[in-house]
Order: C-alpha cells, then sequence, then structure tokens
C-alpha cells in the first residue's frame, strides 16, 4: 500500500542543516498498522508528513498505492483524498458545525450530493460516539471529541490509509482512552494505519509493527513483541527505560 | 468580609453634563461675538423644496367653470377659436382668475407644486453611493493585491508591494488629481469614473494589508487539513482561510470602510458634487454658512454611524462559532 524508497527531508535555517528524515525506507502493507515511536526531534512526525506531501522531501520515493506522488505527472489533492490524516492538534475548521466539517470536503473534493454526503457524515459520528453534536460548532467540543470528530472527517473521505500524527499528545489524560478505542476500533476493520505516538499501550496491542525513529533514521522495525522485550538497539533501550 | 462597594457613577456623570453645557455655552457666546446671525430655518429648504409651476392658457378663450376640489381646482376653458372645452389642474390658493374670465393666450391661470429633492439630499446620495461602489471595488482590489502579496510568485508580490507603497506613501488628494488630470486625461475617464477610481485604488491598497495579515493570522494547520482532505490551494483559500480571515478582519476593514465616506469628500475638488461640494455650493447663495457646514457634518457622522452599527451586528452574527 505505502512504499518509502531512500526518503531524506533537510531542514535548513539560521546556518544550521538538520536531516530530519534520513534514508528512510520501509512498507507498509494493505490492512497493516505501524506504529512510528522515538524520542522528540526524532523525525518521526516529518516522516508521516512525508507520506501525504504536506512536507516536500528532498530525495527519495514515496508510492501510494501504486503511484509516485512526487511524480511530475502525479495530481497530489487526488492522491491525498485517498490518505487520511488525523493532527495533534486536531485542526477542525472553526467557523464550520461538527457536521459541515464531515461533509464539507465530501461536497467539494469527492462532489457528493448533500443528502449523500449528510447521510456518510451522521454514520461516521455516530461511529465515534458524537452523533448527538453534529450542530455544534468545535469550540463547544472537549478535546477528545474534536479529535474524533477530526477522525470521522478523514473517514468520510473513504481513504485507503489513515495517518495519525500524535493524536492523543494534546488531550487531558481522561481524554485519551475514547480516541484510542476509536483507533483500535478501525484497526479492527482492516485499516491501514500508520500511527506516530507516544501511547505505548497501543502499540503493543493494536500494532503488528513499530518503527522506532532516532535522528531521521530507522534504528528497528519489529513487532510490538519483540521490539519491547527485546530491543536490540542501546538507544532503543534507552529510550524503553525511560518511557516504561 | 463585605463586598468592595462600587464608588458612585453619579457625580462623574454630573461633570460629564456640566462640560458638555459648558461647551455649548462657549460655542454661543463665541458666536454672538461675531455678531452671527443664526437662521437655521433656510437649511430645510436645501434637502426637499417644493416647486412652484406657472401653469398658461394654451390659447385665448373663456373660463367657463372651475371646480374647486380641496387644494386643486380644475378649470374649464372654451378656446374662443372654437372646438371642445380644455381641464387646466392649478392648486387653489394659486388661482388667478375668476369664473367667465375672458383669457388670453399664454396668461397665467394659476400654478402646480412639485416637492424637489434639494442639493444636500442629492449631494448625500452621491457620497453614499460613490463610497459604496468605491469600497466594493476596492475590497475586490485589496482581496487580489493582499493574495498577491502574500503569493509565492515574486513578481505577483512584487507588484503588489509596489502597488501598496505607492498609494500608502502619496497623499490621496494628490492620487486624485493624478487619476483625473493624468489618468483621466489619457483614457478619456468621466470625473465621476475618475473619482471611483482613485477613491477604489486607495482603499484597496489598505485593505490589501488588513486581509494580507487577516490570512497570515489563521494557523497553519488549517490549511495542512484542508490539504490533507484533498482540497485544492484555491479551495482551501475559498472555504477555509478566506471565511475565518474576513471574520477577523471585520472591524479593522470597518474602520477602513468609514475612513472612505470621509474621504470620500476630497473628491469635491474634482467637481464632483458630493455632499462636500453641495455645501460649499449652497453656502454661496445662502450665506448660512455655519448652520451649512454642521449639517453637512452631522450627515456625514449619520452615514458613519449607520454603516458602524451594521458592520457591529454583522461582526456578532459571525461570532456565532466562537
Amino acid at each position: 500500500m505505502i512504499e518509502v524508497k531512500h526518503l531524506i527531508k533537510v531542514f535548513e535555517g539560521r546556518g544550521q542543516v538538520v536531516r530530519a528524515v534520513d534514508d528512510v525506507s520501509t512498507q507498509i502493507a494493505k490492512g497493516e498498522v505501524v506504529v512510528v515511536i522515538g524520542p522528540s526531534g526524532s523525525g518521526k512526525s516529518t516522516f508521516l508528513r512525508c507520506l501525504n506531501g504536506l512536507e516536500e522531501f528532498d530525495d527519495g520515493q514515496v508510492v501510494i498505492d501504486g503511484i509516485d506522488i512526487a511524480g511530475s505527472a502525479t495530481n497530489l489533492n487526488a492522491v491525498r483524498r485517498e490518505v487520511g490524516m488525523v493532527f495533534q492538534h486536531f485542526n477542525l475548521f472553526p467557523h464550520k458545525t461538527v457536521l459541515e466539517n464531515v461533509t464539507l470536503a465530501q461536497r467539494v473534493v469527492r462532489k457528493r450530493e448533500a443528502v449523500e454526503a449528510t447521510d456518510k457524515a451522521m454514520a461516521l459520528l455516530t461511529k465515534v460516539g458524537i452523533a448527538e453534536k453534529t450542530n455544534e460548532y468545535p469550540s463547544r467540543l472537549s478535546g477528545g471529541q474534536q479529535q474524533r470528530v477530526a477522525i470521522a472527517r478523514a473517514l468520510a473521505m473513504d481513504p485507503k490509509v489513515m495517518l495519525f500524527d500524535e493524536p492523543t499528545s494534546a488531550l487531558d489524560p481522561e481524554m485519551v482512552g475514547e480516541v484510542l478505542d476509536v483507533m483500535k476500533q478501525l484497526a479492527s476493520e482492516g485499516m491501514t494505519m500508520a500511527v506516530v505516538t507516544h501511547e505505548m499501550g497501543f502499540a503493543r496491542e493494536v500494532a503488528q509493527r513499530v518503527l522506532f525513529m532516532d535522528a531521521g533514521k530507522v534504528l528497528e522495525d519489529a513487532p510490538p513483541a519483540k521490539f519491547f522485550t527485546a530491543p536490540k538497539e542501546p538507544r532503543a533501550q534507552m529510550f524503553l527505560k525511560q518511557v516504561l | 468580609m463585605p463586598l468592595k462597594r462600587r464608588s458612585a457613577q453619579w457625580p462623574w456623570q454630573g461633570l460629564l453634563v456640566v462640560i458638555l453645557l459648558g461647551l455649548a455655552v462657549g460655542l454661543w457666546i463665541a458666536t454672538k461675538q461675531v455678531n452671527y446671525e443664526w437662521r437655521w430655518e433656510r437649511v430645510p429648504q436645501y434637502f426637499a423644496y417644493q416647486d412652484e409651476v406657472a401653469q398658461v392658457a394654451p390659447f385665448a378663450g373663456r373660463v367657463v367653470k372651475i371646480d374647486a376640489d380641496g387644494a386643486y381646482s380644475q378649470v374649464h376653458m372654451l378656446p374662443s377659436a372654437g372646438g371642445s372645452p380644455v381641464l387646466i389642474t392649478v392648486e387653489t390658493d394659486t388661482l388667478k382668475i375668476a369664473d367667465g374670465a375672458q383669457v388670453a393666450e399664454d396668461a397665467e391661470i394659476g400654478a402646480t407644486r412639485h416637492w424637489r429633492v434639494g442639493p444636500l439630499t442629492e449631494g448625500l446620495w452621491v457620497t453614499i453611493w460613490l463610497s459604496f461602489a468605491s469600497g466594493f471595488i476596492g475590497l475586490i482590489i485589496g482581496l487580489i493585491a493582499g493574495l498577491c502579496r502574500i503569493s509565492k510568485n515574486p513578481a505577483l508580490r512584487g507588484l503588489a508591494v509596489l502597488y501598496i507603497e505607492l498609494i500608502r506613501g502619496t497623499p490621496l488628494l494628490v492620487q486624485i488629481f493624478i487619476f483625473y488630470f493624468f489618468i483621466g486625461t489619457v483614457l478619456n475617464l468621466d470625473r465621476t469614473i475618475a473619482g471611483i477610481g482613485a477613491l477604489s485604488l486607495f482603499v484597496g491598497a489598505y485593505t490589501a494589508e488588513i486581509i494580507r495579515a487577516g490570512i497570515q493570522s489563521i494557523p497553519k494547520g488549517q490549511t495542512e487539513a484542508a490539504r490533507s482532505l484533498g482540497m485544492s490551494v484555491a479551495e482551501t483559500m475559498i472555504h477555509i482561510v478566506l471565511p475565518q480571515a474576513f471574520k477577523r478582519v471585520l472591524p479593522p476593514l470597518a474602520g477602513q470602510f468609514i475612513s472612505l465616506i470621509k474621504d470620500s469628500s476630497l473628491v469635491s475638488v474634482i467637481a464632483i458634487t458630493d455632499l462636500t461640494k453641495s455645501g460649499r455650493e449652497i453656502i454661496t447663495s445662502s450665506f448660512a454658512t455655519f448652520e451649512i457646514w454642521f449639517t453637512v457634518a452631522l450627515l456625514y457622522l449619520l452615514v458613519t454611524s449607520v454603516l458602524s452599527q451594521l458592520l457591529f451586528w454583522l461582526e456578532r452574527r459571525f461570532a456565532r462559532s466562537d
């Protein structure tokens, strides 16, 4: 489903050159849940953002469902509608109601009729357990509720892949569970997911593979059972000692 | 512990009244000093007045009958050359002939009165539509220039910066002269078009900066969320960024448009008969200098406060999603 070859992303500024993603190659199969973990500044968010072209990478190749996203003939907007993304700070549209947040892209991008888009939105909002708030504005919702709406908004486009960029990091602790539950449900339904997170429990329980990144490189690529019990890399061992 | 008592407001409100009264008295004394004779009764006629149109006999003949019907009188005239009688309607109190009188051709029978719009009303209307036309065009220019200003294309950005700096760095009065005497002559423009053009370009430059600031104040995450859903740059602008930016810049935009109404008085220098020019013209015939200028000022104040109330209402409507 996703194939990444020798991906490089360099940030330049104030005379410093940071190789945020440094020669990463990996692939994510259809229906697979991959969790990316690592210390802050390790490039895991940047790596995820390269996967749907939000971050323009400097070298390498990202192929999604057979389409090279940096190809000269590729319509990046067409690729992005197949790749859902959930952000750390939700990024709901504050001037739209919950329902409009979920229907807008369906109408504008997928050109769906109002009735069809609303039905789809209602079904998804019910699924994420927030159907009673459809006519509220996002500012009236708690963080956990906002993030669930954001997930519904991404799912409304019928994406083939979902990217999660630290979806629970900005939430109050008691709201983390409700968002993780939705993500677990998605995983069990066979959605292809790439998740950047600090929730080790989620990684252990749901992930098929764990990528450990540090300084822009993928140091470990192993099933969670193996990664959490017997990490090979000393840096991964250090990291796990600190977070667990 | 008892709650802290709020200090009384009434002494200060009393002071306010005293100060305002003092100002009014000062104004009155000042006009006494210059021996100015106030003639407020002359002002209303410049808003609207009754025009008398003399009605004359279309031919020599005889009045055969006068039907007085309240304010109007129907005068039946029989031509002396023969033929059917003709009906002439005049105001009863202007009737100059009696029943049965012989009337020569073109002799005045009476008059009719019509309400006419006075020069102050006409000037006010010109000011209003001139400001709204320039405001609307200026908003469109400002939107385009503002978008060019943040464009990644250096040519577009350079043009926008040049335009904004040129307009903001020169006086509006000079711009109006240049627009009328230079551009207006080259392109053979009507003075009204030249006036609207100069005002639109002027307000467009300020609007561009306001809109640029508004767009840049919208968090990057909004654009990223929209783009990640597959929206194009234009769709993101139209559906996500501009509506939010517009809501934020409404107060400064409102201020800009209120200034525009006031600045529009400068177009009177190219002989557009707006409120200010009407006022000047009236003064030459009425000599009621103080009254007319106070009236003109009051009319500007009226328009600007109606507009600011309207925008305030709009702002509150937009605040629903906060």
